[in-house]
């Protein structure tokens, strides 16, 4: 009886210092050679098209892992589609930090789809970071949501680009506005209004759609019947090809911009340069802070190179010029980053630390002179961008992106 | 006289087992699945709800998901803009949704059978319309987002153990005043009204009375759920979340549950979860197992995790099982137990 007394006392105490010891090492989803990550993607719906957005960011992962991991663990990043629906977002999210006890939600894609977890994220203390949606929200409002942080350039920011622009070299052009109604469309519109300042009434139509209608063709004949001569599309997903068709259709043909959010998709601006199509996007507008894969002057860049070789690597069949690719990778790239710096064990709060004080000058998939820089007051990582303009494809050379001017700020 | 002891004796019991495994099961599952099995009571509150009407009262009713969405709003609303508590705004759901079962009754009164059928369908198709046509209100297609819910500290419970209990504990208290209600006058003149209009008129039953009754009734229930459901999904609806297919799924589970009876309701509303979920399990079996089941037994090569394939088999799975209990679970139970009781009497 003595004997099993102590054989149990001794048992106990191994057991005690051995949980002690394993319920010291770390936050959720840090192992000693793994790392999981989680986010949501819309593989399936009507943005469906963006999902390349998470495949570009896992296929980076995929390489930064077969070159032995961070800190010698291997990045799992697991995302589950969501079809662009918040309420599904909720169910996903939940299962992921739940369930699957990931260590962060990363690069989750959509305004509405963040703005339904954030609540829930920060107060269970999970990092939501590079959010991949450009609301002001995410940077702003860092001292309510501590947990959240965005990255790619605010809707803001590139609104102000887009009016400023306009008032600069276009002060006659009558401005038809189609826009997603809801917080993206929104800070779009909010930010073009700020750039056009005096010049207001240029905007002679503004219209929003619904995220989950079935299509913008009317909108876009209101829009037209405006006798606007000039086309910002501030749509999304399968909207903004309608919206770009339906204009085709009309047979109008006003001076475009596009935002940035679907510039870089290949089925939008691939339309029309396709055998025997007329260019219908013809010299469209647009911002950009990522070297654009189609855009000649990157065809020897180094930093697009590897990319290039990441895509063809782990994901056979993608379409090379498709940005979206770049774009997860680059959200990729910064996610490395801050991981190497948050510490040989990382923890959810020195994730954030990391994230929040961000100084990558050179990123090798952004235009040359756009920093990735935070501070703790400072929420927004990415605040410079450039103009664009669609060089629509002739014979042998195919349509392409190409900059134009100088790099631009909400100040300048 | 003896079969009837018996089988009042097994119902008993059976209620006994049922509450006691409702209590225990947080017991035997980890804290995400309690959630899921939250879901499923408010899904169970809601098939209770659509049961009166539709398996009792004989009314169809393909939109109760908009009843659903006016009790989750309701509840958003007060809690998220007028600062209510969550819990005092539950049973006001219930309410102003009963109301609005009740308004739209009036012009149910006028149809029935496909052509209710279709009138209903008409609410769940303009539901989302409606609530984003007030955006300052409803948040627009954003959705509306309201402080997150935690349990009472004294009670010790996790998050999702007290999304279950609250869920349930509300569940089983509308489940018993659905059997009162049902077991007496009341649901002897929706039954008449179900089984022949004519005859009930006869009888002396004021249709428009009953019906509407069914109706306000039944929209409380699915109130109730709407809001629950806006508690558990981590204090947040929007439009989608009440879209459409959630009526739809109603239906489904409903007549999955068994028509005209409360036994098998707990069947339909895990149907629904896992509908709705491709992930959850009964059972340890989920949707994606089924798919990889199915790519066993036939050379058909799906891929469990493509885009689709598990709503398809389940389209199947569904059809197998109108097939074989056209009366849902509901019916194969009640046929067991009493059998089985009898059998235990006369022996």
């Amino acid at each position: 009886m003595r004997r099993f007394g102590l054989t149990a006392l001794v048992v106990a105490a191994l057991v005690t210092v051995g949980s002690a010891l394993a319920g010291s090492t770390a936050d959720p989803g840090v192992s000693s050679d793994t790392i999981l990550i989680g986010g949501t993607s819309p593989i399936s719906g009507e943005a469906s098209s963006a999902a390349a957005v998470a495949r570009g960011a896992e296929a980076y992962f995929k390489s930064v892992n077969a070159a032995g991991g961070v800190n010698k663990r291997k990045i799992v990043y697991k995302y589950l589609d969501d079809g662009y629906d918040p309420s599904k977002t909720v169910q996903v999210v939940r299962e992921l930090v739940q369930q699957d006890q990931v260590f962060a939600i990363f690069n989750t894609l959509g305004t509405n789809n963040n703005l339904a977890v954030r609540d829930f994220l920060n107060q269970s203390g999970v990092p939501q970071v590079f959010v991949a949606s450009g609301a002001q929200t995410w940077g702003a409002d860092y001292k309510k949501y501590p947990w959240t942080i965005g990255f790619i350039p605010s809707y803001v920011l590139e609104g102000i680009v887009y009016g400023r622009y306009i008032v600069k070299n276009y002060p006659t052009l009558k401005l038809g506005v189609l826009y997603q109604d809801d917080a993206y469309g929104k800070d779009m519109v909010a930010g073009l209004k700020k750039g056009l300042g005096k010049n207001g009434q240029q905007m002679v139509s503004l219209v929003g759609y619904d995220p989950t209608a079935a299509s913008v063709a009317s909108q876009v004949a209101q829009i037209k019947s405006s006798k606007a001569n000039a086309y910002l599309i501030f749509a999304f997903g399968k909207f903004a090809v309608q919206a770009s068709i339906e204009a085709a259709k009309l047979g109008w043909k006003p001076k475009l911009v596009i935002v940035n959010v679907v510039a870089s998709s290949a089925n939008l601006m691939g339309l029309g340069d396709v055998a025997g199509g007329k260019p219908i996007n013809k010299g469209a507008i647009s911002i950009a802070a990522l070297k654009d894969p189609t855009d000649p002057r990157w065809a020897k860049d180094p930093g697009l190179a590897a990319a290039r070789k990441i895509l063809k690597k782990y994901i056979p069949g993608a379409n090379p010029k498709d940005g979206y690719y770049y774009a997860g990778m680059a959200s990729a790239i910064s996610f490395v980053n801050v991981l190497k710096r948050a510490g040989q064990n990382p923890t959810r709060a020195s994730l954030m630390k990391a994230a929040r004080s961000q100084n990558q000058p050179k990123h090798p998939l952004l235009i040359p002179g756009v920093a990735v820089k935070t501070s703790p007051t400072d929420g927004f990582p990415i605040e410079q961008v450039a103009l664009q303009r669609w060089v629509s494809g002739k014979g042998s050379v195919p349509g392409h992106w190409s900059l134009f001017g100088p790099l631009r700020t909400a100040k300048s | 006289m003896r079969g009837l002891r018996g089988s009042s004796f097994a119902t008993a019991a059976a209620v006994v087992l049922f509450v006691a495994a409702v209590a225990l099961l947080p017991f035997a599952i980890d804290d995400f699945q309690a959630s899921q099995y939250a879901y499923v009571g408010i899904y169970f509150i809601a098939i209770c709800g659509l049961n009166i009407l539709t398996g009792y009262t004989g009314q169809i009713s393909l939109g109760h998901g908009a009843f659903m969405a006016v009790g989750g709003y309701t509840t958003a609303i007060l809690a998220a803009k007028a600062g209510f508590p969550y819990w005092t705004t539950i049973p006001l759901a219930g309410v102003i949704a009963g109301a609005a079962g009740l308004l739209l009754a009036i012009p149910a009164l006028r149809l029935s059978g496909l052509y209710l059928a279709l009138a209903t369908f008409g609410i769940a198709l303009a539901a989302p319309a409606l609530i984003k046509k007030y955006p300052d209100l409803t948040g627009g297609s954003t959705g509306l987002s309201f402080d997150l819910v935690s349990a009472p500290s004294w009670l010790g419970l996790s998050t999702n153990d007290w999304y279950y209990y609250l869920c349930w504990a509300i569940a089983l208290a509308l489940l018993g005043a659905a059997w009162l209600l049902l077991r007496g006058r009341t649901g002897r003149s929706f039954r008449a009204v179900r089984d022949s209009e004519v005859a009930a008129v006869s009888f002396g039953i004021h249709l428009p009375t009953y019906k509407m009754l069914a109706f306000s009734v039944s929209a409380f229930y699915a109130g109730v759920a709407g809001a629950l459901f806006a508690v558990v999904n981590l204090s947040y609806v929007s439009p989608e979340t009440f879209a459409l297919r959630l009526s739809i799924y109603l239906v489904v589970g409903t007549v999955a549950a068994g028509l005209g009876t409360l036994w098998g309701i707990v069947f339909g509303a895990l149907l629904i979860e896992w509908l709705v979920v491709p992930t959850f399990e009964v059972a340890t079996v989920s949707r994606t197992d089924i798919v990889e089941w199915a790519d066993k037994i036939l050379p058909l090569t799906l891929d469990p995790s493509a885009i689709g394939i598990a709503d398809f088999v389940f389209g199947a799975v569904l059809v197998g099982v109108m097939l074989v209990l056209p009366k849902g679970a509901g019916g194969l139970l009640r046929r067991g137990v009493t059998s089985l009781a009898d059998r235990l009497y006369t022996r």
